[in-house]
C-alpha cells in the first residue's frame, strides 16, 4: 500500500515530514555543532546552535591511534557476531518452523524467553565462566556473549520469515530427490535473503553499541570497543564534550553508511518477517 | 526439512539451544541461587539466608517506587514509541518528494550508540547550557527555563522523551514494512465505497497489522524494561529516586555498592515483573479478540 | 604438522625463561586522569623502575574513572585481579574487609615507611582496623573555592570574605542575577561522590562529623544540622538544577563567566590556567573565627592477595611513593609530604595555602560499608537542596546509616 495524496493534503504532509525531520535531526545537528567547537571556547548562554569559530581540532584529537584500535575491535567483534548469530539463528528458526515435535517448540520458547534476562543480573556469573575458560580480554569472549544475547531476537525475526515460505516447495524438491541439505542451501537460503539482511542489520546495530559486556570482559586498552572507548573523554569530574561529540560522530558514520546501503533490503526483510511474527 | 528428518531438526537446533542454555540459563540459575545467600563483596563466604533478601527488598522504602517507576517508564516509552512510530510510518508511506532520504534519516537516532545518545540528551537538557531551555527562553517561556532532570516532577518525563527519540525509528521501520503488505485491492475497494482515510485506517490497515503491532509491543517492552544506558547517564536514577528503575538499581547495588545478594534478588524480581507485564499484553490481546468475534 | 606446531610454540614459550633469569610481569592498574598528559610521565617512571629492577616488567593499564570501580570489582570477583592497583580511598575499607588486598604492616615497618612521611588524612585512609593495607599515593581536598576575580571586582566584593559562612552567603547574594545568567555559587547535588565530599566539608568546617568514635551516625548533631541549614540558605544563589548537577557542570559555567564561585579540588588549577578566566581561590569556608576543614580525597596503592609476586609488587609501590618519584606520577598532589611541597611549588598557584588546607582536611568515614553510607548522604544532600527540613532529613539519614547491617 502506497498512496499518492491529493494536492491540498500534500502541502500539509510535507509540513509534517519537515517537522519529523527537525525532531530527528536537531539533536544530531547540535552534536556536530559541539564537535566543531574549539576546546578553548566556553559554552555560551543561551546555547548557540553553531559555534563562533568552528574547527576540526576535536576530530584530529578524536582520531587518535586508540580510536583506530577500538574501531578495528568493534568491526571484528560486530561482524563476527553478525555472521555467527545469523547462521545459528537461521538453522534454529528453520527447524522450528518445519517441525511438529513438542520438545523442539518448548526449547524454542525457552530460547525466546531468555531475551528477558537483565544483563546486569547475569554478568558476574558469565564473567566467572569466561575467566574459567581463559577467554577474558579476547574477541572470543565478546563474540560469544553477543551471539548469545542477539540469538533469541534473531531467531524470532527469522522464524516469522521462514514460516511464510511454502512447505510445498520443499516437498516438491524432495520428490525430485534433493536431500535436506541441498534443499536448505539451494532453495530456502536464496529465498530468505531479505530476512537475512534485515536480521543482520538488526544484530549489527545492537552489537555495535553494546556497552556493559564490552566494559566487563575487556581490560587492556587494545581490546576495547568503540562505545567503551568513549569513556576516555569522561574524567572523574568532567566531560570533554568537544572530543566526545567528535568521536560520537565518527562512531555513528559507519553504521549509518551501512544502513544507507542496505535500507531497501532491510525494510523488505522486515516486511516479510514481521507479517507472520 | 520435512517431517521425516527428525535427526536433522535436532542438529539444526542444538547449537543455538546449547549456547542459550550455557550462557543465559546457567548464569540466571546462578543468580537465583545467589539471591538465597547473603553475599556481598565484604562477606565473600556465602551464607544461606533463604528468602531474607526478598524480605529485605519488599520491605525497603525504595521498592514500591522502583516498581512504579519501571512500569511508568516502560509503558510510557513503549506506548509513545509505537504511536509515534506508527504515525511516522503512515507519513513515510505517502508518495512525497524526498521520501527515500527521509526513510534513511529516520534511523539515525536508533543507530547512535546508546551511551552517546544519553550524553547528548543530558547536555540538551542542561538547565543553563542546553539547547532545549535556550529555545524555550527565546520563544518566550519564562526567563530561566526548567531544570528538567533535576526536578522529580519532570525527570521521568524528560528521560521518557529521550528514550522515545532514540527508539521510535525502529518502530517506524517495522510499521513501514508492514504497511507494504496491506492489500491494495481491499483499500481500493474501500475507497470506491467512499470510506474516508480514518475509516480505512481503522477497518483495514489496523486489523491487517494487528499481529505486527502485538509483536512489536512485546519486543519494545522487553528492550525498554531492561534499558540501562539512558537513565544511568541522564540521572543515575535520581533525583531522589524519581527515575530509578530495575536495571539502574541492580547495577547500583551490584557494581556501585558491592551488594551482590540483593542485586541478584532485584534481578529475579525484575524478571517476574517483566513477565507479568507481557502476560498482561497477551490477556489484553485475548480479550480484544473475544470482543471482536 | 600439528605436532610440529605444538613443539614450536612450546619452544618459543620456554626460551626467554631459559636464557634470561626469571622475568616477572606485574600488572598495574591505575585511574586514567583524562585532563593531563600524565600517562607520558608514568611511562617514563615505569621505564626507570624497570631499569633499577631488572627482572621485573610492569604492564600498566590505565582505566577511565567511570569504569574503574566496576572493572576492579569484576576482576576481584572473577579471580582476575591485577598485582598492584590504585584504589580510591573510599573503596579501600571494603577491599580490606573482603580479604582482597594484602596487609602491608610488616613490609612498611621493615622499610621504614611510616605515618610521618605522609599527610595524616591520607595515612589514616590507608589503615583499616589498625592495620596498614595500602600506601598513600596521591591526595587532594574538597573543596577550594575558586572565584572569578572580574565578577568580584565588578560587584565590589573582597574575595577573602568568602572564607566565612556569612561572607560567602553575602557575596553569593550580591553576585546572583538569574535574569542576566549570573550565579553566585556553584552547588551541585547529583548522585556522585563530589556531592558528598562538599557536603562533608561544610559539616567538618562547622565542627560536625559523619560518624562518631563508635561508628554511629553523627549527622543529627547541632553542628552537622547547622551546616546543612547553612547550605540550604545558599540554594537561591546557585544555578538551577542542583539535584542533577555535578562539579563538571559547574566548571562549564565557571569557565564561561556565569558563575562567580565554584567548588573544586586543587586539581582544577591546570584547567583554569588554560582558560581566559582571571581566577583566584580560597581554602573552603567556615563560620567566622574557625578554620575551614576540607574533605580528603585521593588514591592509595594496594597489593592484591591473589598476586603471586608480592615482593616485586611491594618494590614497585615503594618506588612510586618515593620522594623523587611521587611528584612525577600523580596529577592530584603527591601523598608524600616532601614530594608534595616540591610538586605544589612547581605546578600550583598558592602552594602554601594549599598545603595548609591539605593538613587540616579530614578523611571520609573509613568503613567497609562506606559506599552505602555515601549513597545515604547523597539522598540527604538532595533532600536538603530541595528544601526539606534539615533536622528531619538528617534524622532520616541517621536511621538509614545506623540501620545498615
Amino acid at each position: 500500500m502506497s498512496v499518492a495524496p491529493s494536492k491540498t493534503s500534500r502541502a500539509g504532509l510535507m509540513l509534517l515530514q519537515f517537522g519529523l525531520c527537525v525532531v530527528i535531526l536537531l539533536p544530531f545537528f547540535w552534536m556536530v555543532s559541539v564537535s566543531l567547537k574549539p576546546a578553548s571556547e566556553p559554552f555560551a548562554i543561551p546555547a548557540r546552535l553553531w559555534p563562533q569559530n568552528p574547527t576540526l581540532e576535536n576530530y584530529v584529537t578524536a582520531f587518535r591511534p586508540e580510536f583506530r584500535t577500538y574501531f578495528v575491535n568493534s568491526v571484528v567483534v560486530s561482524l563476527s557476531t553478525v555472521v555467527i548469530t545469523v547462521t545459528l539463528a537461521l538453522f534454529a528458526a528453520y527447524s522450528f518452523t518445519r517441525t511438529q515435535m513438542r520438545a523442539i517448540s518448548v526449547l524454542m520458547l525457552l530460547v525466546i524467553v531468555a531475551q528477558m534476562f537483565p544483563a546486569s543480573a547475569i554478568i558476574i556469573p558469565i564473567y566467572k565462566m569466561m575467566k574459567a575458560a581463559n577467554l577474558l580480554n579476547t574477541y572470543a569472549s565478546l563474540i560469544l556473549a553477543y551471539v548469545t544475547v542477539t540469538l533469541p531476537v534473531a531467531i524470532w525475526m527469522l522464524r516469522g520469515f521462514l514460516a511464510r515460505l511454502p512447505v510445498a516447495l520443499e516437498e516438491a524438491a524432495a520428490i525430485d530427490g534433493a536431500g535436506p541439505f541441498k534443499i536448505f542451501f539451494l532453495i530456502i537460503l536464496p529465498l530468505c535473503k531479505p530476512g537475512i539482511v534485515a536480521t543482520a542489520v538488526f544484530v549489527l546495530i545492537v552489537t555495535w553499541q553494546e556497552f556493559l559486556f564490552a566494559l566487563s570482559f575487556t581490560s587492556t586498552k587494545d581490546m576495547r570497543t568503540l562505545p567503551v572507548g568513549m569513556n576516555d573523554f569522561i574524567g572523574q569530574y568532567g566531560i570533554r564534550y568537544g572530543e566526545l561529540m567528535a568521536s560520537s560522530v565518527l562512531i555513528s558514520v559507519p553504521v549509518i553508511a551501512i544502513f544507507f546501503l542496505l535500507q531497501r533490503q532491510f525494510v523488505a526483510g522486515l516486511t516479510a518477517g514481521a507479517v507472520k511474527g | 526439512m520435512l517431517k521425516r528428518d527428525r535427526w536433522l531438526t535436532w542438529i539444526f537446533v542444538t547449537p543455538a539451544v546449547l549456547l542459550v542454555a550455557v550462557m543465559m540459563y546457567y548464569p540466571m540459575i546462578g543468580t537465583v541461587i545467589e539471591s538465597l545467600y547473603s553475599t556481598s563483596f565484604i562477606n565473600p563466604t556465602p551464607k544461606f539466608v533463604g528468602l531474607a533478601v526478598y524480605q529485605k527488598i519488599f520491605g525497603s522504602a525504595d521498592f514500591g517506587q522502583i516498581v512504579w517507576n519501571s512500569c511508568v517508564w516502560t509503558l510510557a516509552v513503549v506506548a509513545l514509541q509505537n504511536v509515534f512510530g506508527f504515525l511516522s510510518a503512515l507519513l513515510l508511506n505517502q508518495k512525497l518528494p524526498g521520501q527515500g532520504l527521509m526513510r534513511s534519516l529516520i534511523l539515525l537516532p536508533w543507530v547512535l550508540p546508546g551511551v552517546v545518545a544519553a550524553i547528548l540528551w543530558r547536555f540538551m537538557y542542561d538547565p543553563q547550557l542546553g539547547l532545549i531551555n535556550s529555545f524555550l527562553i527565546s520563544a518566550g517561556f519564562g526567563d530561566q527555563g526548567l531544570a528538567w532532570l533535576a526536578d522529580s516532577s519532570t525527570a521521568m518525563a524528560a528521560a521518557v522523551i529521550a528514550a522515545v527519540w532514540k527508539g521510535f525509528p525502529f518502530c517506524t521501520i517495522v510499521y513501514l514494512a508492514a504497511l507494504q503488505n496491506v492489500e491494495e485491492e481491499q483499500m481500493e475497494a474501500a475507497r470506491i465505497d467512499g470510506a474516508g482515510a480514518i475509516r480505512r485506517l481503522w477497518h483495514i490497515v489496523l486489523p491487517s497489522m494487528k499481529e505486527v503491532i502485538v509483536i512489536n509491543f512485546i519486543l519494545t517492552t522487553i528492550l525498554t524494561f531492561n534499558y540501562f544506558d539512558m537513565i544511568w547517564v541522564l540521572t543515575r536514577g535520581g533525583p531522589q529516586n524519581a527515575t530509578h528503575i530495575f536495571p539502574t538499581k541492580i547495577y547500583e547495588l551490584g557494581f556501585g555498592q558491592f551488594r551482590f545478594g540483593e542485586a541478584a534478588g532485584y534481578g529475579v524480581v525484575s524478571i517476574v515483573i517483566l513477565a507479568l507485564l507481557i502476560t498482561l499484553y497477551f490477556l489484553a490481546q485475548g480479550s480484544g479478540r473475544k470482543a471482536a468475534s | 604438522m600439528k605436532k610440529l606446531l605444538l613443539a614450536a610454540t612450546m619452544f618459543a614459550g620456554l626460551t626467554p625463561a631459559a636464557f634470561a633469569q626469571e622475568t616477572i610481569t606485574l600488572k598495574f592498574w591505575d585511574n586514567q586522569q583524562t585532563e593531563s598528559g600524565l600517562s607520558q610521565y608514568q611511562q617514563e617512571a615505569v621505564k626507570r623502575f624497570e631499569a633499577e629492577n631488572p627482572g621485573i616488567k610492569i604492564e600498566v593499564t590505565t582505566i577511565p574513572y567511570p569504569e574503574f570501580q566496576q572493572r576492579l570489582l569484576t576482576a576481584v570477583q572473577g579471580g582476575n585481579a591485577p598485582d598492584v592497583s590504585t584504589v580510591d580511598q573510599i573503596w579501600q575499607g571494603a577491599f580490606a574487609e573482603a580479604g582482597a588486598i594484602a596487609d602491608l604492616d610488616a613490609q612498611a615497618k621493615a622499610a621504614g615507611i611510616s605515618a610521618e612521611g605522609f599527610f595524616k588524612g591520607a595515612w589514616d585512609s590507608a589503615n583499616y582496623n589498625g592495620k596498614l593495607y595500602g600506601i598513600p599515593f596521591n591526595v587532594d581536598v574538597w573543596q577550594f573555592s575558586f572565584l572569578n576575580k572580574a565578577l568580584f571586582k565588578e560587584a565590589g566584593i573582597d574575595p577573602a570574605s568568602i572564607s566565612t559562612f556569612e561572607g560567602l552567603k553575602a557575596a553569593a547574594e550580591k553576585l546572583t542575577d538569574p535574569a542576566k545568567g549570573k550565579y553566585g555559587v556553584g552547588l551541585f547535588g547529583h548522585k556522585g561522590e563530589d556531592t558528598v565530599a562538599v557536603l562533608d566539608s561544610f559539616i567538618f568546617s562547622n565542627g560536625g562529623k559523619v560518624l562518631d568514635e563508635n561508628g554511629k551516625c553523627a549527622l543529627t548533631s547541632p553542628e552537622a544540622v547547622g551546616a546543612l541549614e547553612y547550605l540550604q540558605t545558599l540554594v537561591p544563589f546557585a544555578p538551577k538544577g542542583i539535584l542533577n548537577a555535578s562539579s563538571g557542570d559547574m566548571r562549564e559555567l565557571f569557565l564561561n563567566g556565569s558563575l562567580a564561585v565554584e567548588f573544586w579540588p586543587a586539581l582544577e588549577q591546570p584547567t583554569l590556567q588554560k582558560s581566559k578566566i582571571d581566577w583566584d581561590f580560597e581554602n573552603g569556608t567556615a563560620p567566622a573565627g574557625k578554620t575551614p576543614v576540607g574533605t580528603y580525597g585521593g588514591w592509595n596503592l594496594v597489593v592484591y592477595k591473589s598476586s603471586p609476586h608480592q615482593d616485586a609488587a611491594w618494590k614497585f609501590i615503594q618506588f612510586l611513593t618515593r620522594e623523587d618519584v611521587n611528584g612525577a606520577v600523580v596529577d592530584l598532589v603527591p601523598a608524600n609530604v616532601k614530594a608534595a611541597k616540591t610538586f605544589l611549588e612547581a605546578n600550583r598557584k598558592g602552594a602554601d595555602k594549599i598545603m595548609t588546607h591539605l593538613q587540616n582536611a579530614q578523611p571520609r568515614p573509613l568503613s567497609a560499608r562506606y559506599l552505602e553510607v555515601s549513597d545515604i548522604q547523597v539522598t540527604l544532600a538532595q533532600d536538603v537542596y530541595s528544601g526539606a527540613n534539615a533536622k528531619e532529613a538528617a534524622a532520616k539519614a541517621c536511621a538509614a546509616i545506623d540501620g545498615l547491617n
